[in-house]
Formats: structure tokens, C-alpha cells, sequence
């Protein structure tokens, strides 16, 4: 059997009991640690779990699906994923290649950035599509994300953004070259996350991020607890302003909020906001929501 | 005793008319440093005695020994015009001082690359022809550098004391191998011919081209006879030029002109040129030679030469060396022609700010290039790099172009990479010194406005081998230089001792800093490969590093040579590649360029920077391109200017722009270390067919798609019967009759190809030409010598890149092995990487 189980969010003591049961009765347990990164260090894991794990980064997933997959018709083995197997990152791949090698595949879920989102006081079923905001360079500029964020607004709907991570990234010359040298770790932050939207939308002008008129709930270590969590909100240029301590250790979420804003949601996020005055102010007057 | 100060320099520097900045330019040992040295001794540098034997240009030792020149050398000259003889200038001028900047540069073709600097900073040129071996394949070279340059030459036929003394040819003997000397060169130029330069052939009957011996240190040219001879005949000296020249007889008993060989009795007349030219020249050589002492004395008398009391007690050829130099000194000749006929930076920059130029002809420092105008923004292109006496340092040798360039202020450097708006290969620094270069030595001065040439100093460690200076923000690049000759030749170097290898490091900087073709690397088995033009430039290169720059004992391995990849065909079937996460797909295929394409990119014709509409328009009507994949040419590569293109040809594909970047780094890499052996790729078009990507930028990032470009381009490549190019020598040699048989024997086993074999006329030489590939060049002239006892001499020069025969996927074959030896010497592993390795399957 191939399990693949979600972690969760925050330690190692998020994993379900059914994923704790699955890994420890598998013979091989890989930790999958490129598409997010948990709160805690792999000893945990392997001092909770009573396995030793094996750190699986892209270059096994993507490459070594085979490896990965070895044997597991015959004995079980499982592949730990942070947060949800399905949530935001991509592991069908590896799921279709252990359907065409005949391994039965066990999926086992958990909470996920998806879900945890609700946490800002926004609701889950007013959220549109999720976009991922990657690190610009000098000359690469995707902003196709921005037609997603205008779709999501046109029908009034909060858009969750989640930030770029370079755990094990080659540089431009040694990807081109295919030699395996790597970068240092980069997450990104809150602020680079507001000014490359502002940037996109001095660009695009289609008024969609006008960063006064914008509220927004940038969140990070969701469901680590008070220690770790932070949730802050405010309109975009008030983010942009803060000091990049206020927002916490990476990893980061943005959620940009969109038109259809109930006042409870006002309420809840404006608990969270670096100015309540002016979050009530903007949600009133720009987003059109009858506040008492 | 230099008779001229600094301080007058300096003066005449302001005066932009009254400056000529010239490069002397040949083909190998047709004596251009030892005719230098004539100019230099006039300007007072050096003792006139010696002139002719110190080729003060030759600063370096081995130099010396050699007997060639290696570096380009500049040196600044004070010369007064006559003032009778000002009006004869054809453009603006000031008053009847100037100042020349004199660049000798090498002829060997090896450092060709210094003379492409060389021509970059100056405005004219003279090219120095031996009378005797007459326009050879180096003349032909630098000529049509200089030419594309836009540089107005001027002609000195060398050595016509070896005509008269070892040939003993005739005077009309020799008139005929003049005008066959002058006609190859004509045929060069009008070959070469640009509208904005005009005719720039070149008729000794306008003073353009000027006879001599650079070893005697004498030249003339028709101006100076003519000047002797328009009093007496009564006639002004330009028509009295004309009489000197051609098919004008003088008849001594009527005293008429006419234009006919025989008089009215049909008795031959003596042509003016010989009886007025010649005449005297071959009385003098006569009388000397052949000691006739008595005749001598009166014969000085008439050529109003007087000779000091201990020079009339010297004999034969000394005797003849003092009596030429003060008959016709060849300092006072040739810097009279050059002051006359070549540009001064006012009126050349005027035409040549265009080709100098990469940005809009009508922006602030396009209109300084143009108009020379020394309170314009600053535009100083730094042509190469001139080590110091302080080891490590080098001044930044150049030109200012427009504005003027002082130490202090704060200046942008801009290298070759940098495009206006960006801040890549942009450094904002100051200049520490401005200094004169002269010769060996150099002279600090405060500042140098525009039109002239100088050397700078602390800004070295910005700049790799060449860039621009400028103070406006909004300035491009002046051109970039394409050099001739392209580094093929290459040895791996290791130190002897493990601890040395910083200074191997640091030396290699040094290296290529010094060198304006040379190239150093790493390569991926840690070697240290240094690649020069041929056996001659590395051997200089590798004995710099070792007694110089570095320092340390070095070991040298075999010379090698860097071959091509390239393709033959269009890709059997489409190359498809997914990336890792499998989310995205690329479909391509890779077909060959046009010969004449790869050509036209390397030369700088079709340009990477070129706007894409002129370029697609280019593309279209000289090469069969259709013009909307001609204008979605995403990037050249390697290095963003080779050629090989990358070509969009997709039909309405989502979020293409977002990879096109990706794409772009990842073909750049590709066809830098090709599929099969890891060397340059050449010659390749690969056309993007088809994508598909994930949604999210995420999942479509450079991690992604990059491996995914360079793997689709392999996988295209080895679908396309891939093969490999060999870079070939044109060489030319020159030989008796008796050692042509040698010759033939060493090319046919060498692969040789002769393509000609011709006499001179009116020598007993012979010239053969042919190409041999330069895997077989190593130890080609050493084993010549010793084929023909050392009778021929060869010149090599890289002509082109031959396909070579076979497939390197056909197992066994030999280009296989070609292939396996230059992985395993790379540490790859010896086989070619199969098709699957890339190539996936749906």
C-alpha cells in the first residue's frame, strides 16, 4: 500500500491518528519538504513518529518517482505531505504513477492552508480560485495571476494568495547547466507580496489592487497556536507600511478581500486590523457594507 | 631630446582638426615597427641615427627577440606642416601644427584582435605593402577591418631598397610591380567600398601612396618630387603630380610632354616617373654601391644634400643609409601624407559616429560622437586593456569621443552587457589619472577632450577587456568590436604545486584582461582552459601567464581545438520534454541554419539588438525567412548574441510570455555545452511548436521549466542527424619554386586542401593557398621547415567551420570517436547521452 498522509499545519502532533497508524506501519516514510515547510524540525517527526524519515525534496518527487515507489505493492510505504496531500500543491503525478504500476494508494487528509484560511474571519465558501504569487526578478514578471485576482473580484470574491518558498532552488546558470547546486532557503514575504501586487497593478491599472481601496488579511503560521500564528489586516498600503516583524516567521498567506463582504466578516477581521478605524472606514465606503 | 613638451600636446589636444589619429597596419614583417620608428625618430624621440634598428614600438622583450610585434603600441607625435603646404588639406584645419596618434599594431594574424582595437580609436590608417612579396593575405585582412571601421587608408610600398639591391630589378621593372601592387590594393578597397567613406582608392598621382625603406629610414611620395621639379618646369605641384605618374613621357630634346611611349622618330621615351623618380634614386644607389666616389660629391650638390664631415668618411651601405635619409627623410614624407590625406577626428567622427554608435543618431551623445565636441557628454570607448608597471594594474586604453575626460568626477562605466535603463555591468566611479601614452613610457596629463586617444587609470577592475565611459544617463554602448579571428586553439594549464593555484586564478584574470581574443574557463572537470586564436598567440599567452601574469610553474597539455555542434537536418519527429512535476510540456524541433545566416550573426550583420521589424525584414529578403517567425525570434544564444536562434512558432498559447525568459536562460545554456560533446553549439534553429503549461505561475517557474527547455532542445538536436563543425586555417605560403613539392607532401598529410598556387610575377616566389583543418595545424610550420629547409613560410589565419563527415551517433564511426575523446577529456562520461535521456514520451 502507497499512503500518502497529510501532516497538517503546525507540529508533528497535527498528523491524524489514522495517518499515525499508516506511518507506523510502513516500512519506508518519505517527507515531501518543497512545497511547503512545516514549523517544527524532522527530529520531531522521527522522535514522535518512531520512524526514521527520508527527506524527499523536488528533485526525488518530480524524478525518483520509482525509488519512491518501490516495492510498495508488497509492503507499505508512505510519503508525508505538509498540510493536506490534495491542498495546494500538486501530488496527483505521483498518485497516477503508483495507479499505473498496480500499488494500491491510500490517501490519508488533514488540515490545510485551504481550509485554515477561514481562520481570518473571511468564509471558506466566499473564497474564488487561489493563485500563487512567485518571486519576481529583474526580467521575469508572470501577472497572469492578476486576471485570476480580477475574475475572483468581479464576482465579489476573497482570493487567497499564497507566497513563493525557494527551499532548494538551482540558480538560473545551474538549472540551464542541470548541476545540483542550490540555493539558500528564500521565503517571501508580506511586504515584497503587497509591493509586487502594487507593482502589477501600476502596470495592468485596471483598478483592481488600488492598494488604499484594497483590504486585505495577510496571515502567517496558521494553526500554530497564539505563540506562532499572526493575523494582521488592513488595506493594502497599510501593509505595505508595517514593519515586516509585526507579520511573524514565514510561511506567509495574503488573502485580498473581495466585494461581497458580510459585516460579521468586517467584524471578526477588523480584530486582527493594524487600524481598525480605517478597516471599518474602507469596508464601508469602498466595499459598500452596511455597518452600523 | 624629445623636441616637443607635454604642455604643446596637451595644447594641440583642444584643437580637434589639427589632430590625426592612425593605426599602421600590414601583413607579418612587411616593416611596420621598423617604419615607425622613422616616424618617431622625426618626432624626436629617438636618436634619428638609430632609427630603422630599435623598433622603439616593440616594448616587450620578447618582442625583441621574436623580431614581430605582439601588443599594439600608441605613441603621441608633435609635426609642423610647412606652411606652403596647409592649403593642401582638404579639410578644416588650424594652423600648421598637429598632433598624431601613432598605433603600431602587430601583423601577425594571430593577434588580430589587437589591430580590430587598434582600428576602433583611430580614424586612418597606413598600410605598410612589401614591395617585394606585394599585398599578401594579412594585407588583405587588416585592409578590409579597417575598411568596415571606416578608416581612410593611406599606402606605404616597404622595402624598395631590397628591390634595388637584391633583385637589381629596372626602373620601368619596378614601375610595373608598383602599379601591380597598387592594383591589388585598389581592388581591395572597391570591394569594400561604403558610401558614407567615399573613394578612398588610393593613386601615388594624390599623394595617398608613398615609396620607401623603413630599415633606411628614406620614403617619398610624388608631392616631394613634384615640389623639387614645379619650379623648374614652371607648372603648379598638383599638375606636376600628375605628370609623374602613368603614361606621361617627357621629351628631352623638344623639351614637350605627351602622353606617347615613342617620340616622332619612334625612338622610346623614358617614362617621367622613371627619369624624374627614379632616376636619381638609382644614380645614388649606383654610385654608392659601386664606389664611385667621384661622382658622389657632385651629385649631393645637386640634390642640395649636405653630409656631415665624419658621414663623408662612411662607405657602402652606411654611406648610402645617411645620403637617402637626407634626401627624402621618411619621417618628414609620411607624416606630410598622413597630416594631409587622413581624417582628422572632426571630420571622421562625422561619418563614423553611426557605425560607432548603438543607440538613436539623435540623442545627446550621438550628436557629441558626431560633432566631436569636446563640451558634449563624455563618450570614451576603452578599446583594451595595457598592463602597468605595477603588476595586476592595467590602464583602460581608448578614445574620447565626445565631452572631454578628467579625473574626479564621477562617470558611468558601462560594460558590453549593459542596456540603457538597466543596471547590469554598470558601475558608477571615478578616474584616478589621465595619461599620455608614448610608447614605453607615459606622461600624466590633466584632462583630454574629445578626438583623442589616452590611457586611464583605476577603472581597470570594472571593466573585463572593453566597455564605455560616459556621463549621460541616457547613453548606449558604443559598438561592440567583432574581431577576426575567433579563439580555436585551446590548452588545459595546471600548476605544479597545489598551493600555487590562487595565483593561477589571478593570473588567469590578468590574462584576459591583457588580451582583448583571449579566453579563459573552468571547465567541468576543474581544468583551466585557456583558447587563443593559434600555436603562436597561446604560446604567448601561456609564457605571459607563467613568467607574469601568475607567476608559477604551469603544466600545459596538448593544444586542443573547440570544435561546433550543429545539425544537418530538421528533426525526424517532434521533441517533446515535460517538466519534473510534469505539469508542463514543451514541443520542439531543431532544423539548421543557412550557412550564410551563422555567418551574417557572427559577424555582427543580423543582430541580436537590431529592431525586430528591420531584422525580420532582413531575415526575410536575404534569407528565405518567413517573416512572422522572423519576428518572433525570442533570443540568440550562446552568450545572447551566437548563432543559434530560438524561434517561437506557437499558435495562441496562454501564459507563453511567462516562460519566455525561462526559455531564453535555458537556450543560452544549451548551446553553450551541446548535446553531444558539451561544445558550442553553431548553426541551430530550434522552433518552439507547441506548450502547454499549468495555471499557476508557481508550478511553471524557471525550476521547472528551464531543465524542461534544455532538455527539448537536446532531444530536438539528436533528432536532427547531428554532427560536428572543425574550424579551418586559410594558409598561405610563400615559397621558392624547388620547395612546392614539400609543401604539397605536408598538406596532403594533413588534410590539407590547396585552393591556389600562383607566381609572383616578377619574382622567382611562389604563393600557395589552402585550407588545413586546425587539428592538424599543430607542429604544421615546424615540419614545413623541415620539408622544404626552411624555404617556405606559412601564414594561417581561421577562415571558416567545416561540417565534418559522418554521424557521431553511428557507433564505431570515426567521428564517434572525436566525440567520446573530447567527453572523456571533459570527464564526462564517454558516451553520447541516449534520445530517452531528454526526450519523453506522451
Amino acid at each position: 500500500m502507497f499512503y500518502i498522509v497529510g501532516l497538517g499545519l503546525c507540529d508533528e502532533k497535527d498528523i491524524t491518528v489514522r495517518g499515525l497508524e499508516a506511518v507506523k506501519g510502513c516500512s519506508r516514510v518519505y517527507l515531501e519538504a518543497y512545497t511547503s515547510i512545516l514549523m517544527v524540525q524532522k527530529e520531531r517527526l522521527e522522535a514522535f513518529y518512531g520512524k526514521e524519515l527520508i527527506l524527499a525534496d523536488r528533485d526525488m518527487v518530480e524524478t525518483e518517482s520509482d525509488e519512491i515507489l518501490r516495492d510498495a505493492d508488497k509492503e507499505d510505504v508512505a510519503l508525508l505531505v505538509v498540510g493536506d496531500p490534495f491542498g495546494a500543491t500538486t501530488h496527483t503525478d505521483i498518485i497516477l504513477r503508483a495507479r499505473s504500476l498496480k500499488i494500491p494508494v491510500r490517501v490519508v487528509h488533514n488540515a490545510s492552508i485551504m481550509n485554515a484560511v477561514g481562520a481570518c474571519g473571511l468564509q471558506l465558501y466566499n473564497f474564488g480560485q487561489t493563485v500563487s504569487l512567485v518571486f519576481f526578478t529583474e526580467t521575469w514578471k508572470p501577472d497572469s495571476f492578476y486576471d485570476r485576482i480580477k475574475e475572483n473580484v468581479d464576482l465579489g470574491m476573497h482570493t487567497l494568495v499564497l507566497l513563493d518558498i525557494k527551499v532548494k532552488e538551482q540558480s538560473e546558470e545551474n538549472l540551464a547547466r542541470g548541476r545540483k547546486i542550490y540555493e539558500p532557503p528564500r521565503y517571501m514575504s508580506i511586504t515584497q507580496a503587497v509591493s509586487q501586487l502594487a507593482e502589477i497593478e501600476e502596470l495592468r491599472g485596471e483598478g483592481i489592487l488600488t492598494p488604499e481601496k484594497t483590504l486585505a488579511v495577510a496571515m502567517s503560521r496558521v494553526g500554530g497556536g497564539d505563540e506562532r500564528e499572526r493575523i494582521v489586516s488592513g488595506t493594502l498600503a497599510e501593509l505595505l507600511e508595517q514593519p515586516s516583524d509585526i507579520f511573524g516567521e514565514p510561511l506567509h498567506s495574503l488573502v485580498i478581500v473581495g466585494k461581497r463582504l458580510h459585516h460579521l466578516e468586517v467584524e471578526y477581521a477588523q480584530t486582527f486590523a493594524v487600524n481598525p478605524e480605517a478597516w471599518r472606514n474602507v469596508a464601508k465606503n469602498v466595499y459598500g457594507c452596511s455597518l452600523d | 631630446m624629445v623636441n616637443f613638451t607635454v604642455d604643446q600636446i596637451r595644447g594641440l589636444m583642444d584643437v580637434p582638426t589639427n589632430i590625426r589619429n592612425m593605426s599602421v597596419i600590414a601583413h607579418v614583417d612587411h616593416g611596420k615597427s621598423t617604419l615607425t620608428d622613422s616616424l618617431v625618430s622625426k618626432a624626436g624621440i629617438i636618436a634619428s641615427a638609430k632609427a630603422g634598428d630599435m623598433r622603439f614600438t616593440d616594448t616587450r622583450d620578447d618582442e625583441k627577440e621574436r623580431g614581430i610585434t605582439i601588443k599594439s603600441t600608441a605613441i603621441s607625435m608633435y609635426f609642423e606642416l610647412l606652411k606652403e603646404d596647409v592649403e593642401g588639406i582638404k579639410q578644416e584645419t588650424n594652423g600648421n601644427e598637429f598632433l598624431i596618434n601613432l598605433i603600431d599594431s602587430p601583423g601577425h594574424v594571430d593577434f588580430s584582435s589587437e589591430v580590430t582595437a587598434a582600428l576602433r580609436v583611430t580614424d586612418g590608417a597606413l598600410v605598410v605593402v612589401d614591395c617585394v612579396e606585394g599585398v599578401c593575405v594579412q594585407t588583405e585582412t587588416v585592409l578590409r577591418q579597417a575598411l568596415t571601421e571606416r578608416i581612410k587608408p593611406v599606402v606605404i610600398i616597404n622595402k624598395v631598397d631590397r628591390a634595388l639591391l637584391e633583385l637589381q630589378v629596372s626602373k620601368e621593372d619596378l614601375y610595373q610591380s608598383f602599379c601591380r601592387t597598387i592594383e591589388s590594393v585598389n581592388v581591395i578597397i572597391s570591394t569594400y567600398h561604403d558610401e558614407a567613406l567615399g573613394d578612398v582608392q588610393v593613386y601615388p598621382e594624390k599623394g595617398t601612396i608613398a615609396f620607401g625603406s623603413g630599415l633606411h629610414g628614406w620614403a617619398f611620395t610624388l608631392l616631394n618630387f613634384a615640389a623639387r621639379y614645379a619650379k623648374k618646369f614652371g607648372v603648379q605641384k598638383d599638375k606636376m603630380m600628375l605628370k609623374l605618374w602613368g603614361d606621361n613621357y617627357f621629351n628631352p630634346t623638344t623639351r614637350k610632354w605627351t602622353t606617347k611611349g615613342n617620340d616622332t622618330d619612334g625612338k622610346p621615351l623614358e617614362r617621367a616617373f622613371n627619369m624624374f623618380v627614379l632616376d636619381p634614386i638609382f644614380k645614388i644607389f649606383d654610385a654608392v654601391m659601386n664606389y664611385k666616389k667621384d661622382a658622389i660629391a657632385p651629385m649631393l650638390e645637386k640634390l642640395d644634400v649636405k653630409l656631415a664631415q665624419d658621414e663623408r668618411d662612411l662607405e657602402g651601405k652606411a654611406l648610402l643609409k645617411v645620403i637617402m635619409r637626407k634626401f627624402l627623410p621618411a619621417g618628414d614624407s609620411l607624416l606630410e601624407m598622413i597630416v594631409l590625406h587622413l581624417p582628422s577626428p572632426r571630420t571622421a567622427q562625422r561619418y563614423r559616429a553611426e557605425t560607432l554608435y548603438e543607440g538613436p543618431q539623435d540623442d545627446e551623445s550621438a550628436i557629441g560622437i558626431r560633432d566631436c565636441d569636446p563640451k558634449g557628454p563624455l563618450v570614451f570607448y576603452v578599446s583594451k586593456m595595457v598592463p602597468t608597471s605595477d603588476k595586476g594594474r592595467f590602464y583602460a586604453f581608448g578614445r574620447v569621443f565626445s565631452g572631454t575626460i578628467r579625473a574626479g568626477p564621477k562617470i558611468r562605466i558601462q560594460g558590453p552587457n549593459y542596456l540603457p535603463g538597466k543596471k547590469e555591468d554598470l558601475f558608477v566611479k571615478s578616474v584616478q589619472r589621465t595619461v599620455l601614452m608614448m610608447g614605453r613610457y607615459v606622461e600624466p596629463i590633466e584632462d583630454c577632450p574629445a578626438g583623442n586617444i589616452v590611457g586611464l587609470v583605476g577603472i581597470d577592475q570594472f571593466l573585463l577587456k572593453s566597455g564605455t565611459l560616459t556621463t549621460s544617463e541616457t547613453a548606449h554602448n558604443m559598438k561592440v568590436m567583432k574581431f577576426s579571428v575567433s579563439p580555436v586553439v585551446q590548452v588545459a594549464v595546471e600548476v605544479k604545486n597545489a598551493a600555487d593555484l590562487p595565483k593561477l586564478v589571478e593570473g588567469l584574470k590578468r590574462l584576459s584582461k591583457s588580451d582583448p581574443c583571449v579566453q579563459a574557463w573552468i571547465n567541468e572537470s576543474g581544468e583551466h582552459i585557456i583558447a587563443g586564436a593559434g600555436e603562436l598567440h597561446l604560446e604567448i599567452c601561456l609564457k605571459d601567464l607563467e613568467e607574469d601574469h601568475a607567476g608559477v610553474p604551469l603544466k600545459k597539455s596538448d593544444p586542443v581545438v573547440g570544435y561546433r555542434e550543429t545539425v544537418k537536418a530538421e528533426s525526424s519527429i517532434v521533441a517533446l520534454s515535460k517538466s519534473q512535476n510534469k505539469h508542463n510540456r514543451l514541443y520542439a524541433k531543431a532544423q539548421p541554419l543557412d550557412e550564410e545566416l551563422s555567418l551574417a550573426i557572427e559577424n555582427g550583420k543580423v543582430n541580436p539588438r537590431d529592431d525586430f521589424k528591420l531584422r525580420a525584414r532582413v531575415l526575410a529578403d536575404e534569407y528565405g525567412w518567413d517573416v512572422t517567425d522572423a519576428r518572433k525570434i525570442w533570443c540568440f544564444g550562446p552568450d545572447t548574441t551566437g548563432p543559434n536562434l530560438l524561434v517561437d512558432v506557437t499558435k495562441g498559447v496562454q501564459y507563453l510570455n511567462e516562460i519566455k525568459d525561462s526559455c531564453v536562460a535555458a537556450f543560452q545554456w544549451a548551446t553553450k555545452e551541446g548535446p553531444m560533446a558539451d561544445e558550442i553549439m553553431r548553426g541551430l534553429r530550434i522552433n518552439i511548436l507547441d506548450v502547454t503549461l499549468h495555471t499557476d505561475a508557481i508550478h511553471r517557474g524557471g525550476g521547472q521549466i528551464i531543465p524542461t527547455c534544455r532538455r527539448v532542445t537536446y532531444a530536438a538536436c539528436l533528432l536532427a542527424e547531428p554532427t560536428l563543425q572543425e574550424p579551418v586555417y586559410l594558409v598561405e605560403i610563400q615559397c621558392p619554386e624547388n620547395a612546392i613539392g614539400g609543401i604539397y607532401s605536408v598538406l596532403n598529410k594533413r588534410r590539407g586542401q590547396v585552393i591556389s598556387e600562383e607566381q609572383r610575377v616578377g619574382t622567382p616566389m611562389f604563393t600557395v593557398k589552402a585550407y588545413l583543418p586546425v587539428m592538424e595545424s599543430f607542429g604544421f610550420n615546424s615540419e614545413l621547415r623541415a620539408a622544404t629547409s626552411g624555404q617556405a613560410f606559412p601564414q594561417a589565419v581561421f577562415d571558416h567551420w567545416e561540417q565534418m563527415n559522418g554521424s557521431p551517433l553511428e557507433k564505431g564511426s570515426k567521428l564517434e570517436e572525436v566525440v567520446r575523446g573530447i567527453r572523456v577529456r571533459k570527464g564526462l562520461k564517454p558516451e553520447i547521452p541516449a534520445l530517452d535521456s531528454f526526450y519523453d514520451k506522451l
